[in-house]
């Protein structure tokens, strides 16, 4: 490049504009290819193409940013010749856009002042080569520039661009959270003191005012906080946008035919959930495809249509989302897989009624034998399972065998504030989310002595393990204190925690540990209480995961 | 007291005579240019941090404890809302473990952006020391490593160990 | 005193550089007003007179610079405002439709700092005398 681009600085505003167009065009071109096999000549998906491809064009040029202008450049003639000449809407015009909008989408993503030509180059020698393939009479050969009247398309691709939206890095978010937490905590501390005094002094009138002020600051900060929440949420969209293309990719690798149907898409999550949420659904899809799809010929003898689907739909429930990923392939063995469970040395006993679920998400149980890189990286449903339980959040699974599988996962919207349960342990106070707490339950002395002893306690008619909080916890008190087990729950398992008090319910802002305090297993971060003392969160999935005893 | 520590007073002070035979023959010079250090004391020894990394001292109210932290972090204490790992420097320089007492504090430094609290025995003055009267700590007088140690100051009668918080704190992660 | 500039361009990267166009070097100090459509933009340029240059992006939703040129000159608003129409190439042909429409000058992509320079000098200049 010659010369400093005097605009080098506007490097990031680029790609946040151009990223967003250019995966939009990308997605649109996958539909292209698809409506095209159907027949569809899907006049009105190119015509909203130019204007993005225009728009990252114009906007690489005064950047210097010469890949992306060509590889723009030459989306732009090869949409503009498919839609003057029909008849070139095909398999090699589709792979050629295809092709183009991934390129355009890594570019795009990749941008710096060092960049290397040649992909660039070589894409644009392959349009040349494809453009010239079937020579256009001469009269056509200057394409078309003016594009006067764009308020005939259909799509707003535009999307990108200019409009009442603010970018706000999202670290600032986290600030303002932050802040407001603290507003929070001063808040349960005002209130505290406040009832420390009224109940010294006693009620009187005065105090009345004084108590409606406390718990209207109470509503306003609610507010603010579900508000700032809020702009924390993004919909579902801006996490799966790459999905079609993917199942398209996954599809023609295993020599499949699958489409994907995306409702909900619009279903907002916090940002902090959604990040963590795609690579397991990649996993969910890609399972889908790789081992749930039958091949082409499998499907004709069974009756279904050719090409197969995999459903991703999203809906809100109650404060959570529920997402189901489902298809309509072979469905699950069950045969094949309680064979593989006791395999690995699942003890099933003949009159356990053990469900599929509880099954399905051990680790080591894969019931394709052949590990392919495509399924995840051999990733086994373990890993989804522990990652969308670490969210908070369930996974179970239907199937029915010849018909499909759908696994169903239930999030919470937010990760930042949670619901506790809080307890006491040997005068030491500890926050047990309560999305994991089953249930609370009294105990007496000589029950908990009997528990200690077995290491297991009875509970809705089956049998959970016990561990005393103490140990968990390394509170160094003795047993003899403990009064109530606190059921915990993840996934399908549960285990009893011996605790000495239950003080009560909170929400409480998760902050998180400090890397000082090295990486402890049984709690998963600190809060503070209303007190103003600080409290351990206990890792209720960790504990459950990991299997660890003690008491 | 231990036959170590015994060893180590002595070194320690033989040291501090060798520094005031120098401090004798270096009055003649200018003070030149100064540290600003906070001290503070840690088993009847005082130490010396840069005013720089020092954001505040506070009393030492409730530590909550964290299951499984490592031996020297003694817990995590509400700095106003956000929350603040407490180190026991003692137990992360080789000391013996001590009570609190009601003189105790925690200062709550920064160092490479870590906010962190120090627990220690009393915070005494801020001190500016002459540049002049530091000295690399010799081997002998510290049984601890002597990794954090950036040198000895002595001053107007005192002996002020200089430490690195950086080595004494970040690397343990 | 400093001079007022409208910018009408439905990118925000295009408003973020002409914002660095105008706060360096000779256009340092000047006043610059951001429409991100054409409506938007029209209503701008009725409400600010005292506009020395207006840089016209010609594609945009809801009004294309054309659009408004064609708007501007059958309303006669503010005939004395220079406006430059901005495009990423254009045929001759074009060039004269714009002009016929109202266009004092054309801006092509991509284009300098310099360039922008250029345009208000001339654009000032144009204007002094008829102060």
């Amino acid at each position: 490049m010659t010369g400093e681009n005097p605009f080098g600085e506007l490097l990031q505003e680029y790609v946040v504009e151009c990223l967003p167009l250019a995966e939009q065009v990308a997605d649109a071109f996958v539909e292209l290819e698809r409506r095209w096999r159907d027949g569809d000549p899907a006049d009105e998906g190119l015509a909203a193409l130019p204007g993005p491809l225009h728009t990252i064009k114009g906007n690489s040029a005064m950047m210097g940013l010469a890949p992306m202008r060509e590889v723009a450049h030459a989306l732009e003639d090869a949409c503009g010749l498919v839609a003057r000449h029909p008849e070139r809407r095909g398999d090699a015009a589709a792979a050629l856009l295809v092709a183009g909008g991934e390129l355009l989408v890594d570019l795009v993503r990749q941008a710096s002042t060092e960049m290397d030509p040649s992909p660039a180059t070589q894409f644009v020698e392959r349009v040349r080569h494809w453009e010239t393939a079937h020579p256009i009479p001469l009269a056509e050969t200057q394409p078309e520039r003016r594009r006067t009247d764009r308020r005939g398309a259909a799509e707003r691709v535009s999307a990108g661009k200019a409009d009442s939206v603010v970018r706000v890095d999202f670290r600032r978010l986290d600030a303002l959270l932050e802040v407001l937490g603290e507003g929070l905590i001063q808040h349960s501390a005002l209130a505290e003191a406040y009832r420390g005094f009224v109940r010294r002094t006693g009620a009187c009138d005065e105090l009345d005012q004084l108590d409606q002020a406390v718990v209207a600051l109470e509503k306003t900060l609610k507010r603010l906080e579900s508000t700032l929440m809020e702009t924390r949420l993004l919909p579902l969209a801006t996490a799966f946008g790459r999905f079609p293309r993917m199942v398209r990719d996954t599809a023609e690798a295993t020599g499949k035919r699958v489409r994907l149907v995306q409702t909900g898409m619009e279903t907002p999550l916090d940002k902090a959930v959604l990040d963590r949420l795609s690579e397991p659904l990649l996993h969910l899809v890609s399972n889908a495809i790789v081992h749930g799809m039958e091949p082409v010929d499998a499907r004709r003898r069974a009756g279904k249509p050719d090409e197969g689907t995999v459903r991703l739909d999203a809906a809100p429930q109650a404060g959570r989302v529920v997402i189901r990923v489902s298809d309509d392939g072979r469905g699950l063995d069950e045969q094949a897989i309680r064979k593989k469970a006791e395999a690995l040395g699942q003890e099933l006993r003949p009159d356990d009624v053990v469900p599929l679920r509880s099954l399905i998400f051990l680790p080591g149980l894969s019931t394709a034998e052949r590990v392919s890189t495509l399924a995840g990286r051999g990733v086994g449903l373990d890993v989804v399972a522990n990652a969308i339980h670490a969210l908070g959040g369930t996974i179970d699974v239907e199937t029915a065998a010849g018909k499909g599988t759908t696994f169903i996962l239930s999030l919470p919207v937010t990760l930042a504030i949670v619901r506790s349960l809080i307890v006491e342990v040997d005068q030491e106070r500890f926050a047990v989310p309560l999305a994991h707490v089953a249930e609370t339950v009294r105990a007496e002395p000589e029950a908990i002595r009997e528990i200690n002893h077995r290491g297991v306690t009875q509970w809705r008619g089956g049998l959970i393990h016990v561990a005393d909080g103490g140990a968990l916890l390394g509170t160094g008190g003795g047993q003899a204190s403990r009064r109530f087990y606190v059921v915990m729950a993840a996934g399908p398992k549960r285990r009893a925690l011996l605790v000495d008090r239950l003080v009560g319910h909170q929400d409480v802002v998760v902050k998180g540990l400090d890397p000082a305090l090295g990486r402890p297993d049984v709690v998963s971060g600190t809060t503070i209480l209303g007190d103003g003392r600080v409290a351990c969160i206990v890792d209720a999935v960790r504990i459950l995961e990991g299997g660890r005893r003690a008491g | 007291m231990p036959v170590e520590e015994a060893q180590r007073r002595t070194a320690l002070l033989g040291f501090a005579d060798a520094m005031d035979v120098r401090a004798d023959i270096d009055t003649t010079m200018a003070p030149g240019p100064e540290l600003h250090l906070l001290t503070f004391s840690l088993d009847r020894e005082e130490f010396g941090i840069p005013v720089t990394q020092v954001r505040e001292v506070i009393r030492v109210a409730d530590i909550t404890r964290v299951p499984q932290a490592p031996a020297h972090v003694r817990g995590v204490a509400n700095l106003r809302g956000r929350i603040l790992a407490v180190v026991e420097l003692r137990s992360r320089l080789g000391l013996a473990a001590a009570e609190l007492t009601p003189r105790s504090r925690v200062i709550v430094v920064e160092v490479r952006e870590r906010v962190l609290g120090l627990l220690v025995d009393a915070v005494s003055q801020v001190t500016k020391v002459p540049e002049a009267s530091v000295a690399p700590a010799p081997e002998e007088v510290l049984s601890m490593d002597a990794d954090y140690v950036t040198g000895v100051a002595r001053w107007q009668s005192r002996l002020i160990i200089l430490l690195d918080l950086e080595k004494a704190l970040l690397p343990t992660e | 005193m400093p001079h007022s500039f409208l910018v009408i361009d439905d990118s925000k990267l295009h408003h973020q550089m002409y914002r660095l166009i105008f706060s360096r070097g000779k256009l340092a100090g000047s006043t610059v007003h951001f429409a991100s459509n054409g409506r938007e933009g029209y209503g701008m340029l009725v409400a600010h007179p005292e506009l020395k240059l207006v840089l016209l992006d010609l594609n945009m939703p809801e009004m294309n610079g054309l659009e408004l040129l064609e708007r501007r000159r059958a309303e006669a608003l503010h005939p004395h405002i220079p406006i430059v129409l901005v495009t990423t190439e254009s045929s001759a042909e074009d060039e004269a439709r714009g002009r016929s429409a109202g266009a004092w000058e054309y801006l092509r992509k991509p284009f300098q700092p310099a360039d922008v320079e250029g345009l208000v000098a001339r654009a000032l200049e144009r204007s002094a005398p008829a102060a």
